[in-house]
């Protein structure tokens, strides 16, 4: 039990968080349709559980999430392989990327409507334009940080092209490099959350949307309660799982 | 395993800084004979590093060049080893899969890379780390790493750019005795630049002296003194007084206001 006893705070701020709300929705402030209470809000999630709705939903997003996510991942991985290698293009598109990085995903939705219609392809654009420019940046600021040294000395061994990189650069970058993926995550996370919500057929994003259409307000805050908790599942299970990880075994966090 | 002869012929070395160009190295001339342990001693920011990443192939020389073997040499190569400062020794990498990097590289077949790098882990008395991870070790410790990892790949020159400074001065006693035994019984042409006097009579059969910048070279003392030495052995005592006062002169020298002409 002393595992889980770090938890207890923060299962005390849920519990007062759910009373709290109970005790407004008692005092009838607002109509219930505008105001649910927690019991309308997990008897709609049951339902949608049931209706084997809910897990549909998530795992169409999540496959949505991993294809778009791969994407960027490699094709981030190449644009900031080729802006560490070769400094001159590095310096010219540097200040795009940057400027690209902070442009708010849900403008690409349009765009992509056009492109691709209201399909699959148009939700993946989105994923992968909203997070490619993150991940460029936080690559290639993982690259950087290899200390010449080391290529320096594999370099001496008879290591080069790929072989460096595969042998030197990467595992030398590697816990800037998780970092790196993690920051990229949560971009597509948010792009793919978003494009859904306004345009997808299946999926989290969507539930939320249908349920504004029937006002059905406990499904949509239900949905965004489920959106909430996948994202922590997946950012504490698989990323921050790995970036400790990765340190542990470099020394850089203590071990035990 | 032979050790190789080098030959450093006019090399000199111009760096375009932010500053202006610095001259680094000037007119250096060096033969080497194979087997022979040369130490270089200079004043920090003399090139010494520079004149090792040279040899190394890692950086080209503005004017001359090396010959190894009486070719000259293009870029880097397994042949020619280089032992870092810091060691440079890999942190995803276990003591084990150091060692045998460049014998991957290599393309080594597995059943020979194994029994070398356990013949060279025991060189450097490392057997009970041979699983360790770099950031379990000592400074010391991480130095032997670097050593078997040079050494392991059989290089016919060893290269080693202040490979002790980071260390206490025990440490760097016993690491002296360490590179000693180990080039006594490989006699690999070696390389040893520091900026330690002391170091340098102990190790050197020949001791180079380098002046300040640009670095150019200033003496040869041959130490002929008997091996295995020690910071104690009477002529290593003498060629440290001999070294000591070549250096003073250089870097009174280099202190006068230049004369305009």
């Amino acid at each position: 039990m002393a595992r889980f006893r770090h938890l207890v705070p923060m299962v005390l701020v849920a519990v007062a968080f759910v009373g709290i709300w109970e005790l407004i929705v008692r005092l009838q402030i607002w109509p219930r349709y505008l105001f649910p209470s927690p019991v309308d809000v997990a008897s709609s999630l049951y339902d949608l559980w049931t209706q084997a709705v809910l897990l549909r939903a998530i795992g169409a997003t999540l496959a949505r999430l991993g294809v778009g996510f791969l994407i960027s991942l490699v094709l981030g991985a190449i644009l900031a392989f080729l802006m560490v290698h070769f400094q001159t293009f590095g310096k010219g598109i540097q200040p795009y990327v940057l400027g690209l990085q902070t442009f708010p995903s849900i403008a690409w939705v349009p765009l992509a409507l056009i492109w691709f219609g209201f399909s699959e392809a148009a939700l993946l654009f989105v994923t992968i334009i909203g997070s490619l420019f993150a991940v460029t940046v936080s690559f290639a600021d993982a690259l950087r940080t290899v200390p010449p040294v080391y290529l320096k000395a594999a370099r001496n061994m008879g290591s080069d092209g790929m072989d460096l990189i595969l042998r030197v650069t990467v595992p030398a970058a590697l816990p800037h490099l998780i970092s790196a993926a993690k920051i990229g995550w949560s971009f597509a996370w948010r792009s793919l959350i978003g494009a859904e919500v306004i345009f997808a057929t299946v999926g989290l994003g969507f539930l939320v949307n249908q349920g504004r259409d029937a006002l059905l307000l406990p499904q949509v805050m239900g949905m965004m309660v489920v959106i909430l908790l996948v994202g922590v599942l997946v950012d504490r299970g698989i990323f921050s799982r790995t970036q400790e990880w990765a340190s542990r075994r470099r020394g850089l966090l203590p071990s035990g | 395993m032979k050790g190789a002869a080098l030959k450093l012929v006019m090399v000199g070395k111009r760096f375009n800084g932010k500053a202006g160009p610095t001259e680094a190295l000037r007119d250096i001339n060096l033969q080497i004979s194979e087997g022979e342990f040369v130490t270089i001693v200079g004043p920090s920011g003399c090139g010494k590093s520079t004149l090792l990443n040279i040899v190394a192939g890692l950086e080209t020389p503005t004017t001359g060049w090396v010959e190894m073997d009486g070719r000259r040499i293009h870029g880097p190569g397994a042949d020619r080893i280089v032992v870092f400062q810091d060691g440079a020794v890999f942190p995803w990498l276990d003591v084990q899969g150091n060692i045998q990097f460049g014998l991957r590289v290599a393309g080594v077949p597995r059943s020979q890379r194994e029994a070398r790098v356990d013949e060279y882990i025991r060189m450097v008395q490392l057997e009970k780390f041979a699983h360790a991870r770099i950031h379990e070790l000592s400074g010391g410790m991480r130095q032997r790493v670097a050593l078997a990892r040079a050494l392991v790949l059989r290089p016919s020159v060893l290269l080693m750019d202040e490979p002790f400074a980071a260390l206490d001065v025990q440490i760097r006693e016993e690491m002296q005795s360490v590179v000693q035994d180990l080039w006594l019984r490989s006699k690999t042409t070696t390389l040893f630049v520091t900026h330690d006097v002391r170091e340098a009579a102990v190790l050197g059969g020949r001791i180079v002296v380098l002046s300040h910048r640009p670095g150019t070279v200033s003496a040869v003392l041959t130490n002929n003194a008997p091996r295995p030495r020690t910071l104690e052995t009477p002529e290593v005592v003498e060629q440290i007084r001999r070294s000591n006062e070549i250096l003073k002169a250089e870097v009174q020298w280099s202190n006068q206001p230049k004369i305009q002409l």
